[in-house]
């Protein structure tokens, strides 16, 4: 099986085509919506950045950022390590933000409505073989 | 063709868009780059919601303001206010949506290279939900932004609060009217010895019903709801405070209800009293007293009128009359919408945080006219208050339940 360098171009393009082929517009709840987020000391020492973009449930766009990503209407933000530990399971999205291990900015109100759908999201991304 | 509409429909309109920029042109005025509020007070007077948890509402230079509370209850508050769900945000433990992080991201986008004056509010008050902003937030956001000057600027609102808009008198009205309905709720039911077995917290009970039937959203009051008192209650030295209690009822004994409706965030706050027959005569010379004092104040108040002058007055009449060691020598407290209930004005009296005596009043201003009996040694005890619109030559009193002091 291919493995992927960790949030790489072709992750991105392993992802865009996963979380298409898995998630539908009912079980990403038809959102319109776009997320960032920042992965700060990444082993290369580069910060990077992976921009989601969501059109009506269906994922529009994945691609990586080195420096300015895209506005979006969510960003979070964290060290690489605690990406990394999620997308391997080790962690759990939730109790990274609450130990503010991860950082939100948005709307907190609207971010509650789309938990479950970013919880769907995060189990299709940690399916990627991928290489940290 | 369609009538052009050239007012309000409701009688209850209030602009809050209006007030939000007068705000931002005293802001302007004062070098404020951005406004921090806590106070209940300044939520309600500018979002139109009443917000019971932690909330700050944070105003840019110009443009729209955004609110934050609790995650849990931020929907609701966004919904019951003008403002759309965009500018009512959550906050909630967790990183970057905690309190600090989420409120002050905002400032700082409001503060160019994170410098500049924020205005907060800061004070004391008796009045416990008063929501300065505490010792340890104001030290974390002066950690968040280290490069801002905070300032106390409370008194922007407290200006501009003071005179009543017509939508929030007309709020005030239906509040009042709301508690006449309740007090005439009690009267029917304690008629005829109706009362033998009602405890206080049932009569505080059935005055809630009837005036949540009327359009109360609740007894707003942080003293107890409805304040209920009969006996010895009634004559508590300075007792200007009594949440109903288990007591029952009994004949021969002095019986207060005071009680509190809220409709659109503006207060009903009415104080009837009773004597549970038979009475004595010193029972009624005492009640005699009561409400000649309070017919005189509401003849007093006037704009030009301050709480010293009036004070004085009143306490000469007691004097004169021989109760004067029965009252407590304040006439008034202040009133506005939800979270505005101690200090009368500003903030430039003798002693800081509390009413100035000197106050001058003004037309359009309101207050709770309040006066407190109490015979202790006697067991006996009144209280007045009722919500009062200073007018062009007098005052308007909002609750107009009838003043008495009947024998039941």
């Amino acid at each position: 099986m291919d493995t992927f360098q960790y949030i790489s171009p072709e992750w991105a393009q392993e992802a865009m085509q996963r979380l298409r082929a898995e998630l539908s517009a009912e079980k990403m709840k038809h959102v319109t919506s776009s997320m960032v987020t920042y992965y700060t000391d990444c082993p290369d020492g580069m910060n990077r950045a992976v921009y989601y973009r969501f059109v009506d449930g269906a994922i529009d766009e994945v691609s990586i950022h080195e420096g300015q990503a895209p506005e979006a209407e969510f960003r979070i933000t964290g060290e690489y390590d605690t990406f990394a530990r999620i997308s391997r399971a080790e962690m759990g999205s939730r109790s990274a933000l609450m130990s503010g291990k991860l950082k939100l900015q948005g709307n907190m109100v609207k971010a509650l409505s789309l938990a479950s759908v970013v919880d769907r999201m995060n189990k299709v991304l940690a399916t990627i073989p991928s290489r940290y | 063709m369609a009538e052009i509409q050239t007012h309000q429909v409701d009688p209850y309109f209030i602009d809050f868009p209006d007030r939000i920029r007068r705000i931002q042109k005293r802001m302007h005025e004062s070098g404020i780059d951005v406004y921090l509020g806590s106070r209940l007070r300044t939520l309600s007077w500018t979002l139109d919601a009443f917000c019971p948890w932690r909330s700050f509402i944070v105003i840019p230079p110009e443009g729209l303001p955004t609110a934050f509370t609790f995650v849990i209850d931020a929907s609701r508050v966004g919904d019951d206010s003008w403002l759309d769900a965009d500018h009512v945000l959550g906050y909630a433990p967790m990183g970057g949506q905690d309190q600090i992080s989420a409120v002050s991201d905002l400032l700082l986008r409001h503060l160019p290279g994170g410098r500049g004056v924020v205005g907060i509010e800061s004070g004391m008050a008796p009045y416990l939900p008063e929501g300065n902003l505490t010792h340890f937030e104001y030290e974390c956001f002066q950690a968040a932004l280290p490069e801002a000057r905070l300032v106390n600027a409370h008194d922007i609102v407290d200006a501009l609060a003071m005179i009543k808009e017509p939508g929030e008198i007309a709020r005030f009205r239906e509040a009042s009217r709301i508690v006449d309905v309740g007090h005439q709720e009690v009267w029917q039911a304690i008629q005829n010895k109706g009362y033998c077995g009602m405890t206080e917290t049932e009569v505080g009970g059935l005055a809630a019903l009837a005036m949540r039937k009327a359009g109360s959203e609740w007894e707003w009051s942080f003293t107890g709801g409805n304040e209920i008192a009969s006996g010895y209650r009634t004559g508590l030295a300075g007792g200007a405070c009594t949440p109903a209690s288990r007591r029952e009822l009994r004949p021969g004994e002095p019986f207060m209800v005071d009680i509190h409706a809220m409709f659109r965030l503006c207060l009903g706050d009415h104080s009837h009293n009773y004597l549970l027959g038979p009475a004595t005569d010193r029972m009624r010379w005492h009640a005699h007293n009561f409400v000649d004092l309070v017919d005189l104040c509401l003849k007093t108040y006037r704009p030009g009128m301050t709480p010293s002058l009036l004070a004085d007055e009143m306490l000469d009449f007691c004097e004169e009359r021989e109760f004067a060691e029965y009252m407590v020598p304040g006439f008034e407290h202040g009133i506005g919408m939800m979270g505005d209930e101690w200090r009368i004005g500003m903030n430039d009296g003798p002693f800081p945080y509390w009413t100035n005596p000197d106050h001058v009043y003004q037309e359009n201003e309101l207050l709770i006219c309040a006066m407190q009996y109490a015979c202790t040694e006697e067991s006996i005890g009144f209280r007045y208050e009722n919500p009062i619109l200073i007018t062009a030559d007098g005052c308007e009193p909002l609750s107009k339940f009838p003043l008495g002091i009947e024998e039941v």
